[in-house]
């Protein structure tokens, strides 16, 4: 099973309809289908092999879908590397997963054009990828150095399984206009895929500041928002008369959602936000299509085809978030370590802290703080840690998320030095190897970091829930 | 005015140290958002401005014109601080 087959068939009965706005520029089933198969073609003759993985660095645009669409063509390995990504931090993923080449907009040393803005650049790793025999799709690239879980691995099969049970409570179809701002490096499966797939057409947000995002939802009647909080509250507070009546759905993901932004959406759109639970490793949960206006802090009822299951709860219901249903990852690489190995009983331990109330909804009351969502990014703390680390005057560090009103989380550290140092000289140093939003906002010096007492690992703790 | 030059001057040494590459040369009349300027770019200078300022820039002040160039972004946190003063 092949996910262009899916979109070819989507494509046939679909052909004139847009797939795609990016501007102006507006790119039919059929051109987008042509565009694929040009590509794969060309990424074929550069000699890409099947299962070979091929880091894609691209920002938001058609060709990044095409892109992807196209080296699954050819049943090559898609791994998104944020465009953001300092070149020491894509090398490290290039070399962590074994990667056969980069695609980027951007040219390098001995890379080849493929289009006018798409370059290929071809890479000698150390030993060659072992697939384990599985029909590979995607890895997402999770971590640094320090951690076991390098890369989510996810085959054809598991993400058609999780785009069609996300679908049973999203329900997008040909009549729907999907409004996207969220960066494609971070969100492309159970989102563009699914949105491909079920025939609903894409308009490519130039910018995330209210104005010509507004602008943009009317021109093309947008039905769905997808966007993280911090989105949402640049809407809220945009001071102009422009409504959004078109827009039937409008999902908030990512991080909690802040009250204030929730109230403040509703009254401005006279539309509530409905709050999702999506997780890598798994899929799309939750989301709260049922009842977002009342009861606007819960993820929703867990969708048709899973099973969510709190653990342990203490006496007000909390307890960790345990999820069973299909679509789940494959495997974690490199080392390489099956799903079945980690969840012998079928259940998916989150690390989220929730509970849940008489009629089924979730309520995340602490988030897994081996992640850090920062305005709909993924930040993970083992990677800052590793640079930080790195700097001569640094003994050890510790980095986590911080509830920030607006951000969901925002990047912190506590440090402790071999010899003394201002936070802003480790801030820039961070800068000159990490993507800026990796950056610590702030910088604690202590004496200690704090570790956890059975493995000595640094402690991270269930982080607190956005006030 | 001197409170003009210093915020701008504080704002460019960010943006050309923390956000923009090296070859990008940023001047107080760089057009930011042309110049590529996106929402990672600018979720770090919002975090900049508060940390630098105690200041979280107000959603209403998130538009087009505030990010046009480093001059008209210096303007908007300088009212933004004398009207915190006035408040208090």
């Amino acid at each position: 099973m092949n996910l262009t087959e899916l979109l070819d068939s989507t494509a046939s009965r679909w052909s004139p309809k847009p797939a795609i706005i990016e501007g102006d520029s507006i790119v039919s089933y059929a051109e987008l289908v042509e565009r694929i198969a040009a590509l794969a073609s060309q990424l074929q003759a550069l000699g890409v092999a099947p299962g070979a993985r091929i880091g894609l660095s691209y920002p938001n645009s058609i060709t990044h879908v095409a892109l992807t669409f196209a080296l699954w063509r050819i049943n090559a390995v898609v791994v998104p590397i944020p465009v953001e990504c300092t070149d020491e931090e894509l090398s490290g993923v290039a070399a962590t997963l074994r990667l056969e080449a980069i695609l980027a907009r951007r040219r390098r040393g001995t890379s080849v054009s493929v289009q006018p803005e798409v370059f290929f650049t071809r890479l000698t790793p150390d030993l060659p990828a072992d697939n384990h025999g599985l029909n590979i799709a995607f890895i997402r690239f999770t971590s640094g150095t320090t951690s076991a879980r390098k890369g989510v691995v996810l085959s054809h099969e598991t993400i058609r399984d999780r785009v069609l049970a996300a679908n049973q409570a999203l329900r997008i179809g040909p009549a729907d206009t999907v409004m996207w701002c969220l960066p494609m490096s971070h969100h492309f499966l159970v989102t563009i895929v699914l949105y491909l797939t079920q025939g609903a057409t894409i308009v490519l947000a130039r910018h995330v500041v209210a104005g010509p995002f507004l602008e943009a939802v009317n021109r093309w009647r947008g039905t769905v928002l997808y966007a993280a909080p911090f989105h949402y509250a640049l809407l809220a507070r945009d001071a102009s008369s422009a409504g959004i009546c078109s827009v039937r759905l409008a999902v908030s993901t990512t991080c909690s959602l802040p009250e204030e932004v929730a109230v403040d959406f509703h009254r401005r759109f006279g539309l509530p936000l409905a709050q999702a639970l999506g997780i890598i490793e798994l899929g799309l949960i939750c989301v709260n299509v049922d009842d977002p206006a009342a009861r606007w802090n819960s993820v929703g009822r867990p969708l048709p085809d899973y099973a969510v299951h709190i653990r342990d709860p203490d006496s007000d219901g909390g307890g960790e978030v345990l999820v069973a249903g299909p679509g789940f990852f494959d495997a974690y690489d490199n080392p390489w370590i099956w799903r079945e190995q980690l969840m012998a009983d079928g259940w998916f331990a989150t690390g989220d802290i929730g509970r849940k109330d008489a009629e089924g909804y979730l309520y995340l009351i602490g988030r897994n703080a081996a992640v850090i969502n920062l305005a709909g990014r993924k930040v993970f703390p083992e990677e800052i840690e590793a640079v930080l680390n790195r700097h001569p005057a640094v003994r050890e560090s510790r980095v986590y998320g911080t509830a920030h009103p607006r951000l969901g989380e925002v990047v912190e550290a506590e440090v402790a030095l071999r010899s003394a140092i201002e936070p802003d000289a480790l801030r820039v140093f961070c800068r000159a190897h990490l993507s800026a939003d990796k950056v610590p906002s702030r910088i604690r010096m202590v004496h200690a970091v704090a570790r956890t007492a059975v493995t000595g690992k640094v402690r991270r703790p269930i982080a607190p829930p956005v006030a | 005015m001197s409170d003009l030059t210093h915020v701008q001057a504080r704002l460019l040494e960010f943006l050309r140290g923390e956000v923009f590459s090296p070859q990008t040369a940023v001047s107080g009349d760089t057009d930011l958002i042309a110049s590529g300027f996106d929402s990672v770019s600018l979720v770090s200078l919002l975090l900049f401005i508060e940390r630098t300022y105690g200041l979280w820039v107000p959603e209403r002040e998130i538009t087009e014109a505030t990010f046009k160039n480093t001059r008209a972004l210096a303007a908007v946190v300088v009212r933004l601080l004398d009207e915190r003063q006035s408040a208090s």
